[in-house]
């Protein structure tokens, strides 16, 4: 039963919009929508280089994906995420089989990528790769001005706090979330994800050598094929459903050469997944009409989730 | 091509090429593992309201300190604070300037860190330390030599927000943070101190014919599909694929004695649990 109703003290309110309504009130959430929503670095590029497909591979696979970045800079601004890879698994692994909750394991992920953040700045220092810690989000300008290039842990900083996933254990809030949402609060001008395949399959092309290869396609459109298998983590896809900026993404084969250029000079190279047909690739910076060269397929590697990919 | 691949060259040509060393660890974490640990099970996880208690002032703030204090006696107990009204304005100011979710909740971390801060000072003289999320480790330390730590309600996300189907209001605010601080430890209980009872059927401030709902499953409330609610939505969706935490309680921290009896296990207020 509720207790006696008490004269409740004087609360002091300060005059805004927001004031005395409830935030979890439907109607005053969508009320707070805008179809102007500012974009904070709408020039910078943000790539994601996966930790297992391209920086476990090391020289061979990074070295000529960095030199396309180098090349990049001149005309355009880029950020670099990087991803964790085998140490992450191999992190996850042990936290788990000690019984380290789901918070945990976000927690410790993060030290992989940041070794991979520095093994990247080490070999880009002297083409002004700079090491940026998230508490320096802010100098971001300064570093872009400057005609640095900034390198990021993926990991997005949810750490203890990690939502839980039921019966999946890892974390499912990974480095390709965290890129992704660096790319949608920055409202850059391109994501693109550096991996070991050339994009999409409409099967596991393990299974069938002759699966078709998927260009481009629209996000909920993806997640209603329920592929269980995705080069890329689902949260990416789910968030990408509510993107306000970073409507369209490209997922490229970072070991085929000069990919990693092309798909910041403008052009489709591997798998482009938009929301909204009025996003679809011709609409926007994918668009471009030279046919891209053909592609060989690259035959994807098993694995059981996309961590540090 | 699949000709090729096949009869193995393709991808031996691949493999030679670009040596994937992660090989031996596939299949690594399909296996079966043994239950989680839980890190405190003895916390008593707090959240006191930014504008249903902090904003009341001294009139609503200090009995509830008293009780804090008597309890902490008994339990440990961890405070995560809310936000309130300087929250509501700076998004105002932030929603005006057409600012993304992401940095509307960056800025409302700092007033959930003035409110911690306050609630230190407060406590201070009774073992109250603030706790950066920094030091969240530390926490085993201060409950040992008997503190009351205080912490951030809003979790670290800031830029990382994830935009939300509907307006541009950050959806993990300082339940949700709290929610979630109490799910990782495998907290004795989460207890969110408000202004209302707990949960009636619509907004008590604005209807005075809702009616009480002492105890309700989140899948029954979910389904109700209420336009408002008496804690964020997210708490909610996370509690359903929660390992730890399967209830959470909501009182009336205008009343003495309130929390008191929630944190001896008594039904006061309005109890959501996982069905």
């Amino acid at each position: 039963m509720p207790s006696a109703s008490v004269a409740k003290p004087h609360r002091t309110h300060l005059s805004s919009r927001l004031m005395r309504e409830s935030l979890l009130d439907k109607k005053v959430i969508s009320a707070t929508s805008t179809q102007t929503e500012l974009a904070i670095l709408p020039d910078v590029n943000v790539i994601a280089l996966g930790g297992q497909s391209i920086l476990d591979r090391g020289k061979k696979a990074l070295v000529p994906v960095l030199d396309q970045i180098v090349k990049a800079r001149k005309q355009h601004k880029i950020i670099i995420g990087v991803g964790g890879g085998a140490r992450v698994r191999h992190t996850f692994h042990i936290c788990l089989d000690l019984g380290i909750p789901l918070g945990g394991l976000a927690m410790v992920a993060g030290a992989v990528d940041e070794q991979n953040t520095r093994l990247v700045s080490a070999v880009l220092a002297k083409h002004k790769g700079i090491a940026l810690n998230k508490d320096h989000f802010l100098d971001l300008p300064l570093w872009l001005e400057a005609g640095m290039i900034p390198i990021m842990t993926g990991m997005p900083p949810y750490h203890y706090w990690e939502p839980p996933a039921g019966t999946q254990r890892t974390p499912t809030h990974g480095e390709d979330l965290g890129m992704f949402m660096v790319a949608e609060v920055l409202g850059a001008r391109s994501m693109i994800f550096v991996k070991d395949e050339d994009g999409l399959y409409a099967e596991d092309p393990k299974k069938n050598p002759r699966a078709e290869f998927i260009p481009a396609i629209e996000v909920n459109r993806l997640l209603a094929l329920g592929l269980a298998d995705l080069p890329i983590e689902r949260t990416v896809l789910e968030t990408l459903v509510n993107a306000r900026h970073a409507r369209q993404i490209q997922i490229v084969n970072g070991l085929k050469p000069n990919t990693v250029l092309r798909a910041i000079n403008g052009e489709p190279v591997g798998t482009v997944i938009y929301v909204g047909e009025e996003n679809a690739p011709q609409r926007g910076l994918w668009g471009s009409r030279r046919t891209p060269r053909a592609m060989k397929r690259t035959p994807a590697r098993a694995r059981h989730n996309s961590h540090g990919r | 091509m699949a000709a090729k691949r096949r009869n193995g060259s393709a991808v031996a040509a691949r493999t030679a090429s670009h040596p994937s060393p992660a090989a031996p660890l596939q299949g690594l974490l399909a296996q079966p593992y043994g239950d989680a640990i839980k890190i405190l099970p003895d916390v008593n996880v707090i959240k006191i309201g930014g504008q249903s208690i902090m904003d009341r002032g001294r009139a609503a703030v200090f009995p509830l300190i008293d009780e804090i204090v008597e309890n902490a006696a008994r339990h440990r107990i961890l405070i995560g604070a809310g936000g309130g009204t300087r929250a509501r304005h700076a998004y105002s100011v932030a929603l005006d300037l057409d600012l993304p979710t992401g940095v509307l909740a960056s800025i409302g971390c700092a007033t959930s860190r003035q409110n911690a801060r306050i609630m230190q000072m407060l406590l201070a003289k009774h073992g109250g330390v603030y706790l950066n999320p920094e030091d969240f480790e530390k926490l085993p330390l201060y409950f040992r030599v008997g503190c009351i730590p205080v912490m951030v309600g809003m979790p670290p996300y800031e830029y990382w927000e994830k935009p939300s189907e509907h307006g541009r209001i950050p959806q993990n605010r300082t339940d949700s943070g709290v929610y979630l601080t109490g799910e990782f430890l495998g907290a004795r209980s989460v207890i969110f101190v408000k202004d209302e009872e707990g949960l009636y059927s619509g907004d008590p401030k604005k209807n005075a014919r809702a009616t009480f709902i002492p105890r309700i499953s989140v899948q029954e409330l979910l389904a109700q599909d209420l336009d408002d609610l008496v804690v964020e939505r997210v708490v909610l969706e996370n509690m359903l694929n929660a390992a730890n935490v399967r209830q959470i309680q909501i009182i009336n921290g205008l009343v003495r004695g309130n929390l008191t009896r929630a944190l001896n296990g008594e039904p006061v207020g309005t109890i959501i649990y996982v069905a």
